[in-house]
């Protein structure tokens, strides 16, 4: 009997500590999205019969390819060179523990604290070549003018430093953690048969954290396929225009607010869940992630120990 | 991830759920109005808030031009909120009064016959197809040809009256002057000042459905073929006159003429922390005349709106705000600005207002005579091919003809970016779009 209560308080508990996930998943995940479904078919300037081609005349918007290409290429840069290079640092910061290594990690936290919006004007003035504190470096460059910088073609660049910085010191520190969950024997006896600092980084610890490296990669996609705040912000107040609907986001922002086409911005949105709910199943089911069978044989292994 | 891949629905709710908070005022004895307007016209607004305690309800509200168009949609899905009078670019006039939007009343059985008497010709840009005025026009921005009266004698130069002369000065320029500038011709800037005045055909609006839009014909040609060779040579700017490379040109006195709007003088030209151009140099000339042509006409860079809500409870009371804004001495000419300065920068759109201005413009020594005279000239010529139109026909130089400029540096190429990129605009919103 008394076990029969212990797992009802549990279940009651289990219950209470999902709850608060739950009223975040309705609140902002599922009732928008049924909203937006609802809105699709609304009559609009662009679409003023209304009805379900709202789909069809954003996808044939003349916004929407150059959209894509810019998405596309931004995210070409952004998510490979945030997923070396965080993963490089992360690795070497755990090459060896010294005291000073809790400092380290302070420093690559600063660049994240500087958020997007801000983001954008230190770079704005970092890369304006009248003002930027390394001129000389432009200059060396036969940057002079910015003309020069602020150009479409060069956006793509410019966003996936500004993001990187941005993004950059959180995922170090959350590779450092999973880092931490190898264990130490492991390391200890492949240093025993001789393996080299960076043999150990590579061959050793990369495979081991390999989930945290996947389910970081769908992150970034998902991220970067939504890239909104730096190129809205470059071209509402810093160069007008300069990224006018230049990804996704904004796109489905221009309709619904310039436009009045809530329809058509809807639609974009729910287009744009597509992708990411690919990633998301692709963490769910081709890693171990969230896979409740590591988490049994744990359980086992747990009880086995005892 | 599912936070992440909702989050812009999820701002979409909030912004909802957030303009729902803001409540309309309620019908009361003493009336009460809110107002949007934009940083340079605060002051005068606050001003007549202060003047009106006691009689109305007056809340000022600082929203950047264009805010309104962006916020009305959801005002108008929950019903409640709208402003009852805002300060807007003056293309809105046509997209606040498109039905789907429905945010600009018509205001002519408001008016006092005195005051439709005020805006004479200069409120014509708020007249509908219907003979009915849909807007107050804040001010006139007429381009005028700004110059430096000192730079002028050195160089030996004469204040030009057709173009080919101008264009003279800037060969003259590229050649025995290296460095001194006629001007940048980012961001609306080279519509205004070339392109309209010249009869470009660009958002020629001719019915409710069909709207011109020709970067090819010859009266928009004839601007790019005087204007590239100089830029390529450097007299010209091929970028926003805003930005900090262009405003060291323009603190260094390397700024020979500029043909900008109306408001040039007080809002660019003049403030330390712009041009910051000395005292006693500048003056403005009426437009130079495109060679062949009879008429010396303007375009026009900016020329602001105040338009009144459909949903305005006391709709008098908000266009008696719009009337002082251009009509009163209390904001034309005394208004105290953050900046130093007093009165507003922008030459007013209402007769009575506008006298004002003239004796203040007049009676300030910084000028080296006074550019009011130009102004005049200029302000009846603002050449009438152009209209407003449904679409955001100003956002489209930032979205389309700068970035190229910026690109190529080739201004032709520039212009049938916007050309097409409007096109595009145009016909989405249902315009027919002909090169005729």
């Amino acid at each position: 009997m008394a076990k029969v209560k212990k797992y009802k308080q549990r279940n009651i508990l289990m219950k209470l500590m999902l709850a608060p996930y739950l009223f975040l998943l309705i609140a902002f995940g599922l009732i928008p999205l049924i909203m937006a479904v609802l809105e699709v078919p609304g009559e609009s300037l662009t679409n003023p019969d209304g009805g379900w081609d709202a789909f069809k005349i954003v996808v044939q918007d003349f916004r929407f390819p150059q959209a894509v290409k810019n998405v596309l290429g931004f995210m070409a840069i952004y998510v490979p060179l945030t997923l070396v290079l965080v993963i490089v640092m992360a690795l070497m910061l755990d090459v060896r523990h010294t005291k000073w290594s809790k400092y380290l990690r302070m420093a690559y936290i600063i660049p994240a604290s500087v958020s997007g919006a801000v983001a954008v004007l230190v770079w704005w003035a970092i890369l304006e070549p009248t003002i930027s504190p390394i001129k000389s470096v432009l200059n060396a460059f036969g940057i002079e003018s910015a003309t020069q910088i602020w150009q479409t073609k060069n956006l793509v660049y410019i966003i996936a430093i500004m993001t990187f910085f941005t993004i950059a010191g959180n995922w170090i520190l959350i590779q450092y953690g999973s880092l931490q969950s190898i264990s130490s024997e492991i390391i200890e006896a492949a240093r025993v048969d001789g393996c080299s600092a960076f043999q150990l980084a590579v061959r050793i610890k990369l495979p081991l954290i390999r989930k945290y490296v996947i389910y970081m990669a769908v992150l970034l996609f998902a991220g970067g396929l939504q890239i909104f705040v730096e190129p809205q912000l470059l071209t509402t107040s810093v160069y007008t225009g300069i990224a006018n609907a230049w990804s996704f986001d904004q796109l489905s922002y221009e309709l619904a607010f310039k436009s009045g086409d809530f329809g058509g911005a809807s639609a974009l949105s729910i287009i744009l869940l597509i992708p990411s709910m690919i990633g998301a199943l692709v963490v769910i089911f081709k890693t171990d992630m969230f896979d409740d069978k590591t988490i049994r044989n744990k359980q086992e292994s747990e009880k086995a120990d005892l | 991830m599912k936070r992440n891949k909702v989050i812009l629905a999820a701002a979409g709710v909030l912004a909802i759920a957030g303009s729902a908070l803001i409540s309309v005022p309620a019908q009361a004895a003493k009336p009460s109005i809110l107002v949007w307007v934009d940083s340079p016209r605060l002051p005068g607004a606050k001003e007549y808030a202060k003047i009106m305690k006691g009689k109305v309800d007056v809340k000022v509200e600082l929203h950047a031009q264009g805010d309104l168009l962006a916020k009305v949609q959801l005002f108008n899905r929950v019903k409640k909120g709208w402003p009852d009078v805002v300060f807007g670019p003056p293309n809105d006039v046509a997209v606040l009064r498109n039905p789907i939007i429905n945010n600009a009343r018509e205001i002519s059985s408001l008016l006092k016959p005195d005051e439709i008497k005020n805006f004479g010709k200069l409120n014509d840009w708020c007249k509908g197809a219907d003979g009915k005025y849909y807007c107050v026009k804040n001010d006139m921005a007429q381009s005028v040809l700004w110059y430096d009266t000192k730079l002028f004698a050195e160089f030996g130069y004469k204040v030009p009256t057709k173009m080919s002369e101008l264009f003279a000065i800037g060969a003259d320029l590229a050649k025995n002057h290296p460095g001194y500038s006629l001007g940048a011709l980012g961001d609306a800037a080279a519509y205004s000042s070339y392109f309209w005045p010249s009869q470009c055909p660009l958002n020629n609006e001719k019915s409710a459905t069909r709207v011109v839009i020709n970067a090819k014909s010859e009266k928009c040609t004839r601007v790019t073929a005087a204007l590239q060779p100089l830029i390529d040579a450097g007299v010209y700017y091929p970028g926003s006159a805003f930005s900090p490379e262009y405003i060291k040109v323009g603190q260094a006195g390397k700024i020979v003429a500029h043909i900008g709007p109306s408001w040039f003088g007080e809002f660019v030209l003049r403030p330390a922390g712009s041009f910051n151009i000395p005292a006693g140099r500048l003056t403005a000339a009426p437009m130079p005349v495109w060679d062949g042509e009879k008429t010396n006409f303007s375009g026009e860079w900016g020329g602001g709106i105040y338009t009144i809500s459909p949903h305005a409870k006391f709709p008098r009371a908000a266009l008696d705000f719009a009337i002082f804004m251009v009509g009163d001495k209390r904001n034309v000419v005394d208004v105290k600005n953050p900046d130093g300065s007093t009165g507003a920068p922008t030459f007013p759109a209402y007769l009575k207002g506008n006298a004002l201005w003239k004796a203040k413009i007049d009676a300030d020594t910084y000028y080296n005579g006074s550019p009011y005279a130009a102004m005049a000239a200029q302000a009846g010529k603002v050449w009438t091919g152009v209209k407003p139109v449904r679409y955001d026909a100003d956002g489209a130089w930032g979205a389309a003809y700068a970035p190229e400029l910026a690109k190529s540096k080739d201004i032709q190429k520039a212009l049938e970016a916007y050309a097409t990129y409007t096109a595009n605009l145009a016909q989405q919103l249902g315009y027919e779009v002909t090169t005729k």
